[in-house]
């Protein structure tokens, strides 16, 4: 039975159509899945289905009645629930604040006892472990998503609008996910789900609306399209090798670390990394895997021995590491990566001012540098005055990438080269992550997409509780192999 | 750089000030009002200058009133204890200067180190210097006023009063202040630092910046600015005492906000920060001017006029985000 | 929670260790309280010195008298002073120049109701009859032998400005003495405005005053902070000669330049710090000597010449 659907809904900012004649339907125990490249016009549905924005013309049918909501609030009366990719939560709250925030139980004084009580039937429906009283700010990212989860639920939610809910999760975290969704499911809400993970789409959905460009593009049920289908209606053209070719790295060593520690998180770890190469480091979230990159870069501070091109280097701060040919860029794009309310050329040329002047900044020269960095990076910006934080997440990322290349490092860490990014810009960075190794360069790539390490990488190092776990290369790089050492299974070790 | 309302917002409301203020009186625009004006306004607006370059790191300091009072203090104190050996010279009285200065960059330094090395906040921080700096001077001078040599003060008061006709000393310092700071924070690598680090310190400390490092250095530049300000103040009265200053940070900050510098910090607008400066003086003089209120209403109309010029700029900005 | 602990521990300490030095005090011995406002401008900080420089002289004089000295910043804390040397010196009297009238009215008749002697100085509290004694400057008369000098001294037809303190009763009290003096003499105030005591404000008000009227022939400054700050913007604008200016209060450094007769500061009015030393004495005396004191003093406010300024010189104090 379909609860809430869009009909013949466009939707235009000034005199640019984002969304032309969708049909959209979300029916009760059902998951729909809205895949597209970034732009499509994903976020925009979310927000008119959401009660955020009001389309320009056509319809929003609630139980087959046309509705305006004037408001996200008016639409959560309804029963219409987001969740977005951003946490709405308050970090300092406890979890049964923040699931009854805005509605709290109680006269002048709240009924902190009723607050409790109905939070912890919530979640023990969602079979987690997490405490009433505990403070957002100490949970995990997937608790906080089952939080989210909880909030929805307590304010009854008919249909749970969920915005790429498994972006910030690890691959065990997503199994959890997905027996939640399964859950709701069985209980009769509506799911729409948004995605970048066709893995996933093609795991969970009912029924799929590919949209490219602001048109729906394909919709289809479940099992009537493979992830190649998918991906292809998505960008408009056949994907072929998603993943670039694997390389011949050299056997000169650019980068080795002798029993490199940070303390608490990195235990004695050596490695080497050759000239050409692309290294991939895959593993738990918590595994060390940024802390080991970071501990590298000087942005904490580390012990052991780092050799570049086989010589000794110390590295006590970011800038050392610049000075001896190293570039890392971090997994959070927008609160250590980029200035978002900072234009572009100001991101692109921060981590090298001194390039452009010792006392005067030549922004001429810092202006054909954004030309130069857009042209070979694919940048995508309508307007070069524009601030970083309009970029679609896409060309933050190319923004980002070319601002860690600026410096010319010859060593670059990539830290998640593609979260939260579309399909297309998706396969343009693994094309530069390739042509960099092949260049000349020498890569180390982390990421929890099992799939893109295997198929970036040409070989594999598994992280687990801080140490290496074990490597894989070859015809060994498989996802298999890969959880198994992650996960510290034993029995046929690779 | 496209002008649009919002860095246009200040400069039109200083313009209508200023055409209020000829219609209301003649002797607005004499020149001996001009100069009065601007040459009041360039302690502050000094102070400002380096305000609006912690503000936009991400900063505070409440202190600046009390340290120029504190400055002026040993200033004074330095300047008679050298008069018995030096004489009644200008080296006495550059001694006197020295004292303030490398006084200043000291008080920064203090300031800046307590909030980036003990990892304080600067609200904290500077209001607990913001009360020593008061106690201090007042300490030093018993309560009461110190006061500069006679002689000494007459040698030295031409650097308030004199000048290139009727462009006085301190009006000079003012605008080469400005200058220096715009191009600073416009043109310097410094002032992308202290833009960046206040945009978003974390970005900044992944881009290889020393936070801590440039974080102090804006706290040492406002030292400096303070010192340098008082310079120009002590030769105008020849005297420091606990009520020099007194709510000269606020009148600052206010400066530096209407001049459209946000107060969370990453962006910086020094010409914003002079015009604001500007504006908080002319009303005064306007105000002084004309029998437009009852005197007990000035402070009322001034804060009007803050609130509002934030305001404008608030609506500006969220007209930006849809 | 920790902390708060050891922070009334700390506080229990400190009153415990208070009283326990009341308790091990002579009993003969008498305790006077000295509580006013901090030395926050050249008014206040004379007035502090006076305060400390009649204590050390009354103490060595009068072994038998101990006395606790505060000063506070504002009402609120002078309030906790006043409880604190209740609480824990165990005072016999209590000589108070009060920040306020209002908040302070309360919390000195409790001191009173405990069977203290209180003097009340300068600054009278809303309610009558609380004090024993009252000891205060004449701002009527401040404001009327200034307004007097101006009238015999001035042609009529003569401009004058004036500067305003901060705006309180007794800048009323003064301002409005001071106008009814200068009644019938033909002089005009062009102007008033607040200087706030303030020797960079009323260098400020006087600039654009001078900005303001082409003729101003003399300025009731109302204060010798602000007639530092108003000489000076004459100065600046080179109109000395045509205007004489006449502060207030009886600033060393006023009365050094009306002994040397100079014609810009022909004269000034009395308000002196000193009082508070008269209040301090007087209760001393109530306690060493049989008379008992009691009543209403006002000091006058005399005008300070070349003639008599010698008398009126303090070369210590650091107002």
């Amino acid at each position: 039975m379909t609860v809430l659907a869009l009909h013949d809904v466009s939707k235009s900012f000034g005199p640019i159509e984002v969304l032309h004649d969708v049909d959209l339907a979300l029916d009760s125990g059902q998951v729909h899945a809205l895949i597209g490249e970034n732009g499509a016009g994903k976020s925009t549905i979310m927000k008119i289905l959401g009660g955020f924005l009001d389309p320009t013309e056509g319809q929003i049918l609630l139980d087959g009645k046309p509705v305006r909501f004037s408001s996200g609030p008016e639409a959560e009366a309804q029963g219409i629930v987001v969740i977005h990719q951003e946490f709405n939560l308050a970090a300092d709250l406890s979890v049964a604040a923040n699931v009854f925030l805005g509605r709290e139980p109680g006269g002048l004084r709240l009924d902190h006892k009723a607050m409790r009580r109905d939070t912890a039937a919530l979640l023990a429906r969602l079979d987690t472990q997490i405490s009433p009283d505990t403070l957002i700010r100490d949970l995990s990212v997937p608790d906080r998503q089952m939080v989210e989860i909880a909030k929805a639920l307590s304010r009854n939610a008919r249909v749970l609008i969920m915005d790429e809910p498994s972006a910030v999760l690890t691959h065990r975290e997503v199994g959890t996910l997905y027996d939640q969704i399964d859950r709701l499911r069985a209980d009769g809400v509506a799911i729409l789900y948004c995605s970048h993970r066709l893995d996933e789409v093609a795991h969970l959905a009912d029924r799929i609306t590919v949209l490219r460009d602001g048109l729906v593009v394909r919709q289809a049920m479940r099992g009537e399209m493979t992830e190649d289908d998918m991906a292809a209606a998505m960008v408009g053209r056949e994907l072929q090798d998603f993943y670039p070719p694997k390389g011949r790295p050299s056997q000169d060593p650019a980068l080795d670390l002798q029993g490199l520690s940070v303390p608490g998180r990195v235990h004695d770890v050596s490695l080497t990394l050759h000239r050409g190469e692309v290294l991939g480091i895959a593993g738990l979230v918590g595994s060390g895997r940024t802390e080991l990159a970071e501990g590298i870069v000087g942005l904490r501070s580390a012990t052991g021995e780092i050799c570049v091109n086989g010589q000794k280097v110390a590295i006590r701060n970011l800038r050392d590491a610049f000075d001896a040919g190293l570039a890392y860029l971090t997994e959070d794009r927008k609160e250590a990566g980029l200035l978002l309310d900072k234009g572009l050329t100001q991101n692109l040329t921060l981590a090298d001012l001194p390039r452009f002047g010792l006392w005067r900044l030549d922004q001429r020269a810092e202006t054909e540098a954004l030309a130069h960095a857009t042209q070979e990076f694919d940048i995508r910006a309508p307007d070069p005055a524009m601030i970083a934080g309009k970029l679609s997440g896409g060309n933050q990322q190319k923004l980002l990438l070319a601002k860690t290349m600026l410096p010319d490092p010859q060593i670059i860490i990539i830290d998640e080269p593609t979260r939260g990014i579309d399909v297309g810009t998706k396969q343009q960075i693994y094309a530069f992550i390739r042509r960099l190794a092949d260049e000349g360069r020498s890569l180390i790539v982390i990421s929890s997409e099992m799939a893109e390490v295997i198929g970036i990488a040409d070989r594999v190092l598994v992280m687990r509780e801080g140490r290496i776990a074990g490597e894989v290369t070859g015809k060994d790089m498989t996802e298999d192999k890969i959880v198994r050492l992650a996960m510290g299974v034993s029995g046929e070790a690779a | 750089m496209k002008p649009d309302l919002h860095t246009l917002g200040p400069l039109i409301a200083l313009i209508a000030l200023i055409v209020l203020g000829a219609l209301l009186n003649s002797a607005f625009l004499a020149p001996a009002n001009i100069t009065n004006v601007l040459a009041r306004s360039a302690f502050i607006g000094m102070i400002a200058v380096g305000m609006t370059f912690v503000i936009t790191a991400g900063g505070l300091d409440l202190s600046v009133g009390s340290m120029a009072a504190f400055l002026a203090g040993i200033a004074i104190i330095a300047m008679n204890a050298a008069l018995p050996g030096l004489g009644e010279n200008w080296g006495t009285i550059l001694i006197g200067m020295g004292v303030a200065i490398l006084g200043g960059i000291a008080a920064g330094y203090l300031n800046g180190a307590l909030i980036t090395k003990a990892r304080i906040e600067p609200f904290i921080v500077t209001l607990g210097t913001m009360g020593i700096f008061r106690s201090l001077v007042t300490w030093l001078a018993d309560g009461g006023t110190l006061s500069l040599d006679y002689g000494l003060r007459t040698l030295y008061r031409p650097v308030y009063y004199g000048g290139i006709g009727w462009v006085t000393w301190p009006i000079i310092a003012f605008a080469l202040t400005a200058f220096a700071g715009e191009w600073i924070m416009r043109h310097s690598r410094f002032g992308r630092h202290v833009e960046a680090i206040g945009s978003n310190d974390r970005v900044a400390r992944y881009s290889a910046i020393d936070v801590g490092r440039v974080r102090l250095l804006t706290y040492m530049l406002l030292g400096l600015l303070v010192g340098l300000s008082t310079v120009l103040y002590v030769p105008r009265l020849g005297s420091a005492s606990g009520s020099t200053g007194v709510l000269w940070e606020l009148e600052a900050i206010a400066a530096v906000i209407i001049g459209g510098t946000a107060l969370k910090g990453g962006r910086g607008r020094v010409w914003g920060t002079v015009v604001g400066v500007l504006i908080l003086s002319l009303i005064d003089n306007i105000l002084n001017l004309a029998d437009l209120v009852s005197p007990y209403l000035n402070g009322a109309i001034q804060g009007v006029i803050i609130v509002l010029a934030v305001v404008l700029q608030r609506e500006k900005r969220t007209a930006d985000e849809r | 929670m920790q902390r708060r602990n050891l922070m009334k521990a700390a506080a229990l300490a400190a009153i415990l260790g208070g009283a326990g030095a009341a308790y091990a005090q002579d009993a003969d011995k008498k305790i006077i309280g000295v509580s006013i406002p901090s030395a926050t401008h050249g008014f206040m900080g004379g007035l502090n010195w006076h305060a400390q420089d009649s204590i050390e002289r009354l103490g060595e004089t009068y072994p038998q008298l101990e006395f606790v000295l505060s000063t506070a910043g504002d009402a609120a804390s002078q309030v906790s002073d006043i409880e604190d040397m209740m609480a824990t010196r165990n005072i016999d009297a209590l000589v108070v120049l009060p920040f306020e009238s209002e908040p302070l009215t309360a919390p000195v008749a409790a001191v009173k109701d405990a069977g203290k002697f209180v003097t009340v100085v300068d600054r009278g509290l809303s309610q009558d009859g609380i004090e024993d004694l009252y000891v205060a400057g004449d701002n009527t008369a401040f404001g009327r032998v200034a307004g007097e000098y101006f009238s015999e001294n001035l042609e009529p037809g003569s401009k004058v400005v004036v500067l305003r303190g901060i705006p309180t009763t007794l800048d009323n009290e003064r301002v409005e003495a001071f106008q009814a003096a200068l009644e019938g003499s033909e002089i005009e105030i062009l102007d008033m405005e607040h200087g706030n005591w303030n020797r960079d404000d009323a260098f400020t008000v006087m600039q654009d005053f001078l900005s303001k009227y082409p003729e101003i022939d003399a300025v009731w400054a109302a204060d010798d902070d602000m007639a530092i700050g108003v000489l000076e913007a004459i100065s600046a604008a080179g109109r000395s000669e045509e205007m004489w200016v006449i502060g207030g209060a009886g600033m060393k450094q006023i009365v050094e330049r009306i002994m040397n007769n100079d014609p810009q500061l022909p004269v000034n009015v009395t308000y002196p710090p000193a009082l508070i030393s008269s209040a301090i004495e007087m209760t001393a005396l109530n306690f060493v000597s049989n008379a008992p004191m009691a009543g209403r003093y006002i000091i006058g406010s005399q005008l300070i010449t070349p003639e008599n300024a010698e008398q009126f010189y303090y070369p210590d104090s650091p107002f």
